[in-house]
């Protein structure tokens, strides 16, 4: 953020605080996890920490830095400045997401939203900007306790139902609508195929806005649900039986203000550009499939079937590519697309949208070669018809993807050393810990014959 | 009688400047014969152009096809110097006159300029009669832009002091060249209405197209050349909303590139000038034309410093006025802000560096823009005096050098002198570069080769000057120019603390402002250290008083200039008085450069220096910065050794050496050529003729008194043995010797240990540690410090560890008899040779190597981040070595080698390493051992740790050679070097 904006919009949120009464900010950074954190400051801090930003405990923070470089400064984004719609009138509340910073003011390594900074500028050297459009599935559950039968989802209903009366209904408008509150447009929102499964589509934005209006929607979500009584979850796979909430995301790049995706001549009208980008997601997808599915539980959605995109191939308008190329309005040449279907609702945005950009852009940069269309499902061919036909797998489970990962000079480069070291040492404590786990599979298939 | 006779003589001809005589007197008497007798009154208007050859040429030929025309303008005196002024000093403008003679009644009156307005009537109504064929109206146009250039030019050329009217000038050349666009716009418009794209868009469309050009650089700026690339960048807005902002982006990328065709196409008349957008967002890369938004979000987001500061020219020059004024009226703030961001002090320096950028070597002279001395010196300490103080005065944000350095003075940021002195050496370098380029129209600024061309060029600004006097002039103004960067920029900063009056006063906060400015973090102790150094009357303050200004400057470019202006402080204090010193400061700059660079990045180099002050000599012969050699130490010592009788006498005089040469090797690595191959061979040469010269003087001094000797030897370990020693490195060793007669071993073995305590007092310097760590020796550290080479035999046949013979891969006899030496090696080549390495063996190395990664680290440390012991890091690739040559070096002797960085070359050579694992170990091996001898150097102190701070990151970075703030680059480097060479140790090591 360069100065005189910061200006201007500091000055903006100065004000705001005085009109509207706030009597807390709550200053927003994600750690390497995803998750997001939280530091609540009065509003007599808030100059200050436009000027000097809030020193906190790094160490505290999970992958953010060691405890010996303990001291970090939480930078607030002015805009980014939105009031809290679920607080209420009493006592306002407001949040800014924040850039972290070493005391001396440099962007700390660990910080996911400058991982994704750096990609972004690399784009720009080339001219480009990044556009996202996702669309985020999630349950509702009765409650996050785990019944005799599993989770307890909110209704039966199925894709596009309408369930009359019924929990998600409300849920979704109350959501949508404090979500448009907050600055964050929804493009749609339906009933998905799960029981207690919804989706909501943001419009499309930036890749760094629309990373904070992911963070922001989830917990958007979880707090709507709570005044509603229920519980929401973006676990990738709660269910056995029932599909998984993934996040669907479409991609464009924009050269200034055109669609650097569109050629009206190209086959649908994909540009060259558009081709060689896809060429480098799909080249380096497996190797950064454990950043965009990060959890043990990613790997049961990716492999349960279905429509899962557990093989690397694209297609257009195929449900089990990987990479889809969707229809539009032929004379909507801005709305040129494609999309990403493999990530999950609980996979860090900022770095999966900073590694899909810059393997996208090493396909641009080195002219690779779009492999042929798949037209079938590729659920419904033998092992050795994708062998011929040259079409890899994804990972098939967290220790497959850390093992692949950790190969990549990609997810090392994007990433930066100290993120990517990171991520491999969580991830690997994550696998060792589910390995030593005794499942209930295990027990209902060998208690009883064993 | 002929004309020219009756006008005189050849050496009349001569006076009048022409150079071909005979030549002369034949087309003069062409010329009558084609005009009569007004081409007789001529030759006095002839004689006044810069070239009354080449003028006399172009008037013939014009006369032939125009006679009355050139009569009518020969008659009166007036018109006639107009011409053949013009006609003398541009060619390309004579060819242009002869072509289109109807642009000869432009001289017949005195001229005027008009403003920008009235230019761009002028034009409007030359394309007015609306042919709908773009050809013909690029031609009328770019025939009118040349005839208002010509006019121009016959202006420029009328001044008696072309310098006064320079200004004027400039800014009609700016006016003509916005009226250019403009009519280009008009052409580009009516190309869209009528031609081949007709229908692609409605003319609704076309005219809510709302285009404005923005002008950057010197067109912004209203100080344009005669010819130059005009940069521009483009802004558009729809008027409708239902026009799209896609599709008006397309329509206004079409006017943008159509209006720079009109410039710059192939045509019937050649083109004016490129038009350059490539300062636009993203540049080359980024789309052409953006709406006002896009270009805010860009420079909200992603624009880099400099970017910024490329703004402050930036001024709408032609289109809509109303959107170039709200383009104005949003960018321009940016500018001011760009200070008080992160990377300012940054990007000051890379503008710096790219004012004295790369020029080739043999037109440095023959510059007038870049280079020392030249244009862009001048804009430089202008556009960062406004960048400085713009910020909070906004009385000092001109766009033009000339105005700005107006506006500076009157702010009381330069004194009335130097602005005066610095307006008038700007004004004569832009005269120069026009003169040049008018002649023929070509975007040079480079001074001619050609004598004839030098000759014309001097005359063209004064009829008396020659080219030697031009040059003279010019070569003074290049130096002034130099110093009054710092005459301007960082003399006052002396004169805000000595309020000496004198002209300009700085106010402390202004100078405050310049200090932080180029990267000094705390202005206010600065300022207290250039009281210090500049008061009081002494021959030494004198002379810092002159020097400071420059140093201050060399201070700023190095990573830490507080603490170098600290350390001169001190050095002055310390040395201030001697003859030499103040000599070296004030004859050589090279020396104080040198000196300079030392300070601000190294303080091993600092305290080092402060120890030894007459070190400071050296930075006068970069020649005396080289290591010496170990003859040249031995030659040293033996001197010593005539001069000295006493021991501690001799051991003293010989610390002193080691002191003086270890500063000579931080120099040399911070100033000069030496690289850490240099450094390592250089520190371990100097350790080595340290003991033993020591050790040689105690043999001596013991038989001498005691009458007793014994066959004493040392052996180097570790990276001592294999030569890789770093600033701070200890001396690992061990101590042998031989048992002439077993009867005395019990009084060899005293003496042995005579000599090592001695040994150990001797070379403890407090001044500069000194460290001999013998904890490699049988026994560790309850072992004997002596041995006789029979014991080590006995040892290592019965006891010795496989982790022991491992180290003796590196064992290296520097000291002891050629009998000693021979008989130890015969002994320990038998261990680190094996004939056969035992699987056993195999698995206790990785055992223990596995090991010491766990409990060796110090508590809490981060592996990734150790240098040592870490991932990757020295020991893995030393152990994976180390191992392998445990294996082979039987079989293959030409892996026997201590020097890690061989012994990886000879793996490769005798098919034990593919090549490329080979290479990733050596570049992990030797960046670490940099980034050791860098965080040294830098910070004085030893740490196996890669710091986490970023400061000393940087300082690092910028003795390993990077560029300026790559802190975070080091440290990536570093990171994934070391990672890589974990996954080859792994793979290589472990199986």
């Amino acid at each position: 953020m360069k100065g005189f904006f910061m200006d201007k919009q500091r000055d903006f949120v100065l004000r705001t605080i005085e009109e509207r009464n706030v009597k807390f900010v709550r200053l927003w950074f994600t750690d390497v996890a995803g998750t997001l954190k939280s530091v609540a400051i009065a509003p007599a801090e808030i100059e200050g920490a436009f000027a000097e930003g809030i020193g906190f405990d790094g160490s505290a923070i999970e992958g953010l830095s060691r405890s010996y470089e303990a001291d970090m400064l939480a930078q607030p984004d002015p805009s980014t400045f939105q009031i809290l719609p679920w607080r209420g009138e009493i006592e306002p509340t407001a949040r800014m997401f924040c850039d972290i910073t070493t005391p001396d003011g440099i962007p700390a390594a660990a910080d996911p939203r400058n991982v994704l900074r750096r990609a972004l500028d690399k784009a720009a050297s080339m001219g480009f900007s990044f556009y996202i459009h996702p669309e985020i599935e999630f349950y509702l559950l009765k409650s996050s306790q785990i019944g005799p039968e599993g989770p307890v989802p909110v209704d039966k209903a199925g894709y596009f139902d309408n369930v009359p009366g019924g929990t998600a209904n409300d849920f979704r408008r109350r959501a949508v609508n404090m979500l448009e509150q907050l600055g964050i447009s929804v493009e749609f929102s339906h009933h998905e195929g799960g029981p207690g499964q919804n989706e909501i589509d943001l419009r499309y934005a930036d890749a760094l806005t629309m990373a904070d209006n992911i963070m922001t929607f989830r917990t958007v979500i979880k707090e709507v649900a709570i005044e509603q009584g229920v519980y929401a979850t973006f676990m990738p796979k709660p269910f056995t039986e029932h599909p998984g909430s993934g996040m669907h995301t479409h991609m464009s790049l924009f050269e200034g203000d055109t669609n650097a995706f569109y050629d009206p001549s190209g086959e649908y009208h994909m540009s060259k550009t558009a081709k060689s980008f896809m060429a480098g997601i799909l080249r380096h997808a497996p190797e950064i499939t454990a950043v965009t599915n990060q959890f043990v539980n990613s790997y049961k959605r990716l492999w349960g079937g279905g429509e899962a995109p557990s093989f690397v191939c694209w297609g257009h308008n195929n449900r089990s590519a990987l990479i889809r190329v969707p229809l539009y309005k032929p004379n909507k040449g801005n709305s040129a697309r494609i999309e990403y279907r493999a990530i999950d609702s609980a996979a860090n945005p900022y770095l999966s949208y900073a590694l899909l950009l810059s393997a996208g852009l090493k396909g641009i940069e080195n002219n690779y070669e779009l492999p042929t269309e798949t037209e079938d499902n590729v659920w419904d061919l033998s092992d050795s018809e994708r062998r011929a036909m040259g079409i890899q797998a994804l990972p098939q489970s967290l220790d497959h993807a850390i093992r692949l990962l950790e190969e990549s000079e990609l997810a090392a480069e994007v990433l930066g050393e100290q993120v990517f070291s990171y991520v491999l040492a969580n991830k690997r404590k994550e696998w060792s810990e589910y390995r030593s786990q005794v499942t209930p599979f295990e027990l209902k298939t060998n208690l009883e014959v064993l | 009688m002929s004309t020219a006779r009756s006008s005189g003589s050849l050496a009349s001809l001569a006076r009048y400047g022409f150079t071909d005589l005979d030549g002369t007197i034949a087309k003069l008497d062409e010329l009558v014969s084609l005009v009569g007798d007004s081409g007789r009154s001529a030759l006095a208007s002839l004689g006044k152009s810069a070239n009354p050859d080449q003028a006399l040429d172009f008037l013939i030929r014009i006369s032939r096809e125009n006679k009355s025309a050139v009569k009518k303008l020969l008659s009166k005196e007036e018109s006639a110097l107009r011409l053949c002024r013009l006609l003398g000093a541009s060619s390309a403008l004579a060819e242009f006159v002869s072509l289109n003679p109807e642009v000869l009644k432009e001289f017949e009156k005195e001229l005027k300029l008009l403003d920008r307005e009235g230019y761009v009537q002028l034009f409007t109504k030359a394309l007015a009669d609306g042919s709908a064929n773009s050809q013909a109206q690029v031609t009328t146009l770019r025939k009118a832009y040349r005839t208002e250039l010509t006019k121009i030019a016959i202006f420029d050329l009328s001044a008696s002091i072309p310098m006064s009217v320079q200004p004027r000038v400039s800014l009609a050349l700016a006016d003509i060249a916005t009226a250019a666009l403009e009519g280009g716009l008009i052409i580009a418009r009516r190309e869209l209405f009528f031609t081949s794209e007709f229908g692609l868009f409605t003319q609704d469309e076309v005219m809510n197209t709302r285009l404005a050009v923005i002008g950057m650089g010197k067109g912004g700026a209203g100080e344009l050349n005669y010819i130059s690339d005009v940069d521009v960048i483009f802004v558009a807005e729809s008027a409708d909303p239902e026009l799209e902002n896609t599709r008006m982006l397309e329509i206004a990328t079409k006017l943008a590139t159509r209006m720079m065709r009109a410039m710059d196409s192939t045509n019937q008349e050649p083109a004016l000038w490129q038009v350059d957008a490539n300062l636009r967002p993203e540049g080359k890369a980024g789309a052409l034309v953006r709406t006002l938004d896009s270009h805010s979000s860009y420079y909200s987001r992603w624009a880099e410093n400099w970017e910024f500061q490329a703004l402050l020219k930036a001024r709408p020059m032609a289109g809509d006025k109303e959107l170039g004024d709200a383009y104005f009226e949003a960018m321009n703030p940016l500018v001011w802000q760009s200070t008080q961001r992160d990377n300012f002090v940054e990007s000051v320096q890379k503008m710096r560096e790219r004012v004295s950028g790369n020029i080739p070597a043999d037109e440095i002279d023959r510059q007038i823009k870049l280079g020392p001395g030249g244009l862009r010196d001048i804009e430089f300490t202008v556009q960062l005096l406004q960048l400085v103080h713009g910020r909070t005065d906004e009385t000092v944000r001109a766009a033009d050098t000339l105005t700005a350095i107006d506006e500076l003075s009157n702010g009381g940021y330069i004194g009335r002198s130097e602005a005066a002195e610095f307006s008038a050496h700007y004004k004569f370098l832009r005269v120069l570069e026009h003169r040049i380029q008018m002649s023929k129209m070509r975007r040079t600024h480079l001074m001619p080769l050609e004598e004839d061309a030098q000759r014309v060029i001097a005359r063209s600004i004064n009829l008396d000057w020659t080219f030697e006097e031009l040059s003279e002039m010019w070569a003074e103004v290049k130096l002034q120019v130099r110093a009054l960067h710092q005459k301007i920029f960082y003399r006052p900063l002396l004169a805000a603390v000595s309020k000496a009056g004198g002209g300009l006063e700085l106010s402390n906060e202004q100078a405050s402002d310049r200090l932080l400015a180029i990267g000094y973090l705390n202005p206010a102790g600065a300022l207290q250290h250039i009281t210090a150094l500049t008061s009081g009357l002494s021959r030494r303050a004198q002379i810092q008083k002159q020097l400071l200004p420059v140093l201050l400057q060399w201070f700023s470019e190095g990573t830490d200039p507080d603490s170098a202006l600290l350390a001169f402080r001190r050095l002055s204090e310390n040395l201030g008085e001697s003859h030499w010193y103040l000599r070296m400061l004030r004859d050589s700059s090279g020396a104080a450069e040198r000196l300079s660079v030392a300070l601000s990045n190294s303080r091993l180099a600092t305290a080092l220096l402060e120890l030894i002050p007459e070190g400071a000599a050296w930075f006068e012969d970069p020649d005396q910065l080289t290591p010496a050699t170990l003859e040249d130490l031995t030659e040293q010592s033996l001197s010593l050794a005539s001069r000295h009788e006493d021991l501690d006498d001799f051991a003293k005089a010989v610390r002193h050496i080691r002191r003086r040469e270890t500063l000579r090797l931080a120099l040399g690595s911070v100033v000069g050529e030496l690289n850490i191959g240099g450094v390592s061979q250089g520190l371990s040469d100097l350790t080595e003729w340290y003991l033993t010269t020591i050790a040689k003087a105690i043999q001596v001094a013991l038989a001498k008194e005691i009458g007793q000797d014994v066959d004493f030897g040392i052996v180097a370990m570790g990276r001592f043995g294999g030569q890789e020693l770093g600033f701070g490195s200890d001396a690992d060793v061990m101590f042998v010797y031989r048992n002439e007669q077993p009867e005395l071993s019990e009084q060899s073995q005293k003496l042995a240990e005579k000599v090592i305590s001695e040994l150990h007092r001797l070379v403890k310097d407090p001044q500069l540690e000194f460290e001999i760590d013998m904890d490699l020796r049988p026994e560790g550290k309850n072992g004997s410090v002596a041995r006789s080479v029979d014991s080590y035999r006995a040892y290592y046949s019965r006891w010795g560890d496989i982790w022991e013979n491992q180290a003796l891969l590196r064992a290296r006899m520097i000291y002891g008899s050629e009998e000693l030496v021979g008989e130890f090696n015969e002994v320990i080549d038998q261990y680190r040779y094996p004939t056969e390495l035992t699987s056993k063996s195999i698995i206790e190395i990785r055992r223990i190597k596995a090991r010491i990664e766990t409990e060796r680290l110090p508590q809490g440390a981060d592996p990734k981040r150790h240098l040592k012991l870490g991932r990757g890091s020295l020991s893995d690739i030393e152990w994976l070595v180390q191992l392998l040559q445990l294996k082979h070096g039987n079989e293959f002797p030409s892996i026997r080698t201590p020097k890690t960085l061989d012994a990886l070359d000879a793996l490769v050579e005798s098919g034990l390493m593919e090549q490329h694992d080979a290479r990733v170990l050596a570049e992990a091996w030797t960046l670490t051992s940099r980034v050791r001898s860098s965080g040294v150097l830098w910070s004085n102190k030893v740490s196996d740790v890669l710091s986490l701070d970023r400061r000393q990151l940087e300082g690092m970075a910028r003795i390993l050679e990077y560029p300026r703030g790559s802190a975070s680059a080091l440290e990536e480097d570093y990171l994934a070097h070391t990672r890589r060479s974990r996954q080859v140790f792994e793979r290589l090591f472990f199986s």
